[in-house]
């Protein structure tokens, strides 16, 4: 039994992010007396999740190949800008269309510098943060982008973000759609294998045949666009954006994935984990807003708890999956 | 003095694979100097050297690792002018390299096949065909003679050093290829197992394959290799057929640096 539990722990690096998340829920359910488990906060909490989620699969694809993306707090806020900045004018379909590879292109700028180029993607795209942030803060400069009632009726705006399925708001339709889609793309596909290869030792994936250069490419870009339309999604359903939207999210993007067992070394990830590790970031959150601890504290108590959560997973893979 | 190595080849033969004066530098170092050499097919060359002669940098070229800065090289009689590992797995050269070529994140089957992996359409998607990778990896495991208890889908950092070298020579023999370059398979390998490689090594030249075997030990290459080829500071020092020379001749030319007076540098 035990070198049977030991393997599967191995192999499913999540496990630890989902019993963890699963004990948190039932603590922060009886902490708040059921307040924290009401259907209008789960519905938030599944809605921010899906949003962040969205974005840290692209962070978690970038990990897989033993870099790191950065800049999607500002990719998100650029896609969101776009989106409604243009949506007025042409109608959302185009202005999807436009955020989308205005994301595209923020991958692609990266992609260039550390796959091509070969330069650290830390510091790449910590330079592109700092200069599409700047162009967002630049461009909305004494005003904001919102949404129009004529946008609100359209079709496509309410396909990404403002509209509702039952219970559940679209983006967390799109995050089930993407998780699967990517799910397949890495784990079942010799692309996927490639991914993955590529972060465990490139010079040996590189000695096999594999074009590391298009694959390091393609990642970047992957997250870029993933970035773009998690910015989408939430412009779509707050109605709003300014020059700080997105502000700090890489951050929380880069903590899912970490949480939910992606390997900052490269080579493992987990998709279903990073889920989770997003659902404990927007959980924590709710969390800490019930209570009713003051923003100014909400911070630190965020980075507690990650910090925390991250030594216990830790810990409990340690203990479990020793060989 | 000039040793012309075409004891054991047709006369006119065509080679399989020609070097001719290439030259490589890391930098200001110069790891190949006009380095010219022909390798036929059915053929076991021996190339050996000290540390730092060159001779993994020549492989690494052979293998489209890095390209050379100047010179030229043939695969059957087309000239090479791009270098990339794929083009030369696709022509048939399969390298078992040292340092790289397993990458210790993935499983033993997913390293089996990396580069080619086998797929099913499945509603026009390419999918891993993970059954025939798991089924083909453990047979070609198995008839290796790697232990029981390893299952093809766990990680390959499980394996010994020499579970894993055996693994890469296994990888390298089994999909079909015409050039076999094994650089220092017998490191990290018991007595038995080296014995293995060796025998192997020569039923893949019997069988029609080019195989260039990189190796310290001149006394154990002298025993299996039709031919010798010798580097120095990047430099060919010999090129002698096994008949034409002792292993005692051959360690005595690389022991003075190439500079023996009896068997002086060979040019070809």
């Amino acid at each position: 039994m035990r070198p049977f539990i030991s393997r599967f722990v191995r192999r499913h690096p999540e496990t630890g992010t989902i019993a963890l998340v699963a004990i948190i829920s039932a603590l922060f359910a009886s902490i708040t007396n059921g307040l924290w488990l009401s259907l209008g906060n789960v519905q938030s909490v599944v809605r921010l999740t899906a949003v962040l989620a969205i974005m840290s699969f692209g962070e978690a694809i970038v990990i897989a190949t033993r870099e790191i993306d950065i800049s999607v707090g500002s990719t998100f806020g650029i896609g969101a800008l776009t989106f409604l900045g243009i949506a007025p004018i042409t109608g959302s379909g185009i202005a999807l269309v436009a955020a989308l590879l205005a994301g595209i292109f923020i991958g692609a700028l990266n992609g260039l510098f550390v796959a091509v180029l070969e330069i650290s993607s830390l510091i790449v795209t910590l330079g592109t943060l700092f200069l599409f942030q700047g162009i967002a803060y630049a461009v909305t400069y004494g005003f904001s982008f919102a949404a129009t009632n004529q946008m609100r009726r359209e079709f496509v705006y309410n396909a990404v973000g403002g509209g509702t399925v039952g219970n559940l708001n679209v983006a967390t339709l799109w995050a089930i759609g993407i998780i699967a889609a990517l799910h397949l793309l890495i784990f079942d596909t010799p692309l996927g294998n490639r991914v993955l290869a590529v972060g465990g030792d490139a010079a040996s994936t590189y000695s096999r045949g594999v074009n590391v250069t298009k694959i390091k490419f393609g990642v970047f870009v992957v997250s870029g666009l993933l970035a773009a339309f998690a910015g989408v999604l939430e412009a779509g359903y707050i109605g709003y954006a300014d020059g700080s939207f997105g502000a700090s999210m890489e951050l929380s993007a880069i903590a899912a994935a970490v949480l939910g067992g992606c390997n900052l070394r490269g080579g493992k990830i987990s998709l279903v984990g990073t889920l989770f590790g997003a659902f404990m970031l927007c959980g924590i959150q709710s969390f800490l807003i019930i209570l009713g601890v003051q923003p100014q504290w909400y911070i630190l108590m965020l980075g507690v708890i990650v910090v925390f959560a991250s030594f216990l997973d830790r810990t409990f893979t340690r203990l479990v999956a020793r060989r | 003095m000039q040793i012309v190595p075409d004891s054991d080849h047709v006369p006119g033969s065509k080679p399989l694979i020609s070097v001719k004066d290439v030259c490589l530098s890391y930098g200001n170092f110069r790891a190949l100097t006009d380095i010219s050499v022909d390798f036929y097919a059915g053929e076991l060359v021996g190339l050996v050297g000290d540390n730092g002669a060159g001779k993994t940098t020549l492989i690494r070229i052979l293998s489209g690792i890095i390209p050379p800065d100047s010179g030229e090289v043939y695969f059957d009689g087309r000239r090479i002018t791009r270098f990339y590992p794929k083009l030369a797995i696709a022509l048939g050269v399969e390298s078992i390299q040292q340092a790289i070529g397993l990458c210790d994140n993935l499983s033993v089957a997913r390293n089996y096949f990396l580069g080619r992996e086998p797929v099913r359409q499945f509603f026009g998607i390419r999918i891993l065909d993970k059954k025939s990778m798991r089924d083909a990896s453990a047979k070609v495991i198995r008839d290796f003679g790697l232990r029981d208890s390893i299952d093809v889908e766990d990680d390959i950092s499980l394996l010994s050093g020499g579970e894993k070298q055996t693994f890469k020579i296994a990888r390298a023999v089994s999909f079909r290829n015409r050039v076999i370059i094994m650089d220092e398979p017998t490191n990290h390998l018991s007595v038995r197992e080296r014995g293995r490689v060796n025998e192997l090594a020569v039923q893949l030249k019997q069988q029609g394959l080019l195989v260039i075997y990189i190796t310290h030990d001149i006394f154990q290459i002298h025993r299996i290799a039709d031919r010798i080829v010798i580097l120095e500071n990047g430099r060919k020092v010999a090129d002698v057929s096994k008949i034409a020379m002792s292993a005692e001749g051959l360690e005595e030319i690389i022991r003075q640096g190439g500079r023996s007076p009896t068997s002086g540098p060979a040019e070809s």
